[in-house]
């Protein structure tokens, strides 16, 4: 036998993620009720970065985090290099990240923020050592190892540069302004650690959900290359001279990369065995329009920023909110219902399956609650987005508490399936 | 899959386990896992008391691997008291997606 077998550490590890997760989302949806007026405004508001940092680390890096010790030995095929690691990297994490989150709100960037971002910086490195070890004690390599690798080291990469940006408060490092280099820092975190490691997980996973018989990886190979030439190109070429007309063409380069994953995923979706679609994969495949719209604001920014068009702020706020509260988010709010049950489904489940008739994985959470999430999700969208770029509060108001329905949804479910009783239905 | 032998006295008893093993199945598919095309074989040690199942998984490191594995053991040993049964995990031949049956094709709603 030579499956991953589940074990209680990976368990509490996995599932420690999940909650402080979810519990961020909950409080980043109160952070945005409390600063409705900061998105009104430019971005660069010390609001805006808590509220983005909450949204990245907190809520999308926090469960990426958690859910790759899970899913990188189903995807590596290979078993997680420590355990010990990942409990050490997560200690360091949330301290920093409440730290760093709390001195961007109150805005004092002195030994708090410069400790919190320290902090990040080495969780960061340690689950990345985690991550090279694991996928050492394999032999063959695949597309999804390159993703997946690529992905760690440009988390790395947005840290280490975040955490000279915090001591660039202070202590003068730079001599151009901090604006200069948060559109690398952003990129670097977005298309580099989100997109990447979404890609690499995905690609494995979405196929194995769907039943698809679509198993050619080539598209993910030219997606692969493709975004990371567009970020290697955006990096050395905004650092040199801006943004500049050759911003289209590398933006045309990712856009390029990423619409050959999206066909990879609209070729998996065609070739489905499963035909029925549930709820938490619709709500993958929302997350993956919201992806595309969000890359369509692209030419309007350059456009406009080139223009010196103060219009440029407003759709670089709708192109931040449709990745990190639009795709993102729409992502997890669905994959979390495909992979959490699981988890504790085998941890309840495994020594009793072919004795008793047992629940199903789908029949531990709330379906009625799920459905009252998406919905409030689908509100959030269509509100809060054009809020953002009409400026108007009743637009933003109605966005944020829809959010917070959302989260109190997810929050409900994730505790219903983690306080699961097992309970069976009659011998086989 | 196994072939129906009349002359071999355990075929009915192989029939009846694969029909047993329908009892078990796919977490996320909700299928059996003999509509899956995941069992190759079943074979009977009847001095020994053993039963040997020889299957195979959607992926080498299927996330439900172990469960499915303890499935088939518990189920089977459930149905032939006194039986011990060891599972055989095989990857030649590969599972594909041709490997599901006609009835597992309908009950995907293919």
């Amino acid at each position: 036998m030579s499956s991953i077998k589940q074990n209680t550490g990976l368990y509490r590890i996995v599932v420690t993620h999940y909650v402080v997760a979810a519990l961020c989302f909950l409080i980043l949806a109160m952070m945005m009720l409390f600063s409705v007026q900061a998105f009104t405004g430019h971005y660069f508001h010390p609001r805006i970065l808590a509220i983005t940092h909450m949204a990245a680390l907190g809520w999308g890096t926090m469960i990426i985090l958690g859910a790759s010790y899970q899913l990188i030995p189903v995807v590596l095929e290979t078993e997680l290099y420590s355990k010990k690691l990942a409990w050490i990297s997560f200690s360091l994490f949330l301290p920093g990240m409440i730290a760093l989150v709390y001195s961007f709100w109150i805005f004092i960037p002195g030994i708090h923020m410069q400790c919190g971002a320290v902090l990040l910086l080495t969780a960061i490195i340690l689950f990345t050592i985690n991550v090279y070890l694991t996928a050492k004690k394999k032999k063959q390599q695949t597309i999804q190892e390159d993703f997946i690798f690529s992905a760690c080291l440009c988390l790395c990469l947005t840290a280490a540069l975040g955490t000279v940006l915090v001591f660039n408060f202070t202590i003068p490092i730079f001599t151009q302004d901090q604006l200069h280099f948060l559109k690398i820092h952003a990129h670097l975190g977005i298309a580099g650690w989100f997109l990447l490691m979404i890609i690499g997980v995905s690609s494995k996973l979405v196929p194995m959900f769907l039943v698809s018989s679509y198993q050619k990886t080539r598209l993910l190979s030219f997606s692969y290359y493709l975004i990371v030439s567009a970020l290697l190109l955006f990096i050395v070429d905004s650092y040199l001279s801006g943004i500049n007309y050759r911003t289209y063409f590398i933006a045309l380069i990712g856009a390029a990369g990423v619409a050959c994953y999206l066909l990879f995923i609209v070729k998996c979706f065609l070739s489905r065995m499963r035909k029925r679609i549930d709820l938490p994969m619709m709500s993958t495949f929302f997350s993956f329009i919201l992806l595309k719209i969000a890359i369509l604001t692209i030419p309007f920014i350059i456009y406009y920023h080139l223009k010196n068009d103060p219009i440029s702020i407003r759709y670089s706020l709708i192109y931040g909110v449709l990745l990190i509260m639009g795709w993102i988010t729409a992502l997890i709010l669905g994959q979390t219902f495909k992979t959490l049950p699981f988890i504790v489904w085998v941890k309840h489940y495994e020594h009793l399956t072919g004795k008793v008739k047992t629940p199903m994985p789908a029949d531990l959470f709330k379906n009625s609650l799920l459905k009252v999430q998406s919905a409030g999700f689908i509100i959030f969208c269509l509100t809060f987005i054009p809020g953002c770029f009409f400026m108007s509060q009743l637009l933003l108001y109605t966005g944020i508490s829809s959010l917070l329905v959302t989260a109190a949804m997810y929050l409900t479910n994730v505790f219903i399936i983690l306080f699961h009783k097992t309970k069976t239905y009659g011998k086989l | 899959m196994e072939n129906f032998d009349i002359t071999d006295h355990l075929s009915f008893m192989k029939a009846e386990i694969l029909e047993t093993l329908r009892l078990v199945m796919d977490p996320e598919l909700h299928i059996n896992i003999i509509d899956l095309g995941l069992v190759y074989g079943v074979k009977i040690d009847e001095p020994g008391k053993q039963i040997n199942i020889e299957m195979t998984l959607s992926s080498s490191y299927c996330p439900m691997g172990e469960s499915i594995v303890s499935a088939v053991k518990n189920c089977v040993e459930g149905h032939y008291a006194g039986f011990t049964t060891n599972v055989e995990l095989v990857w030649e031949p590969i599972w594909s997606y041709h490997s599901i049956t006609e009835e597992g094709k309908k009950l995907l709603g293919i």
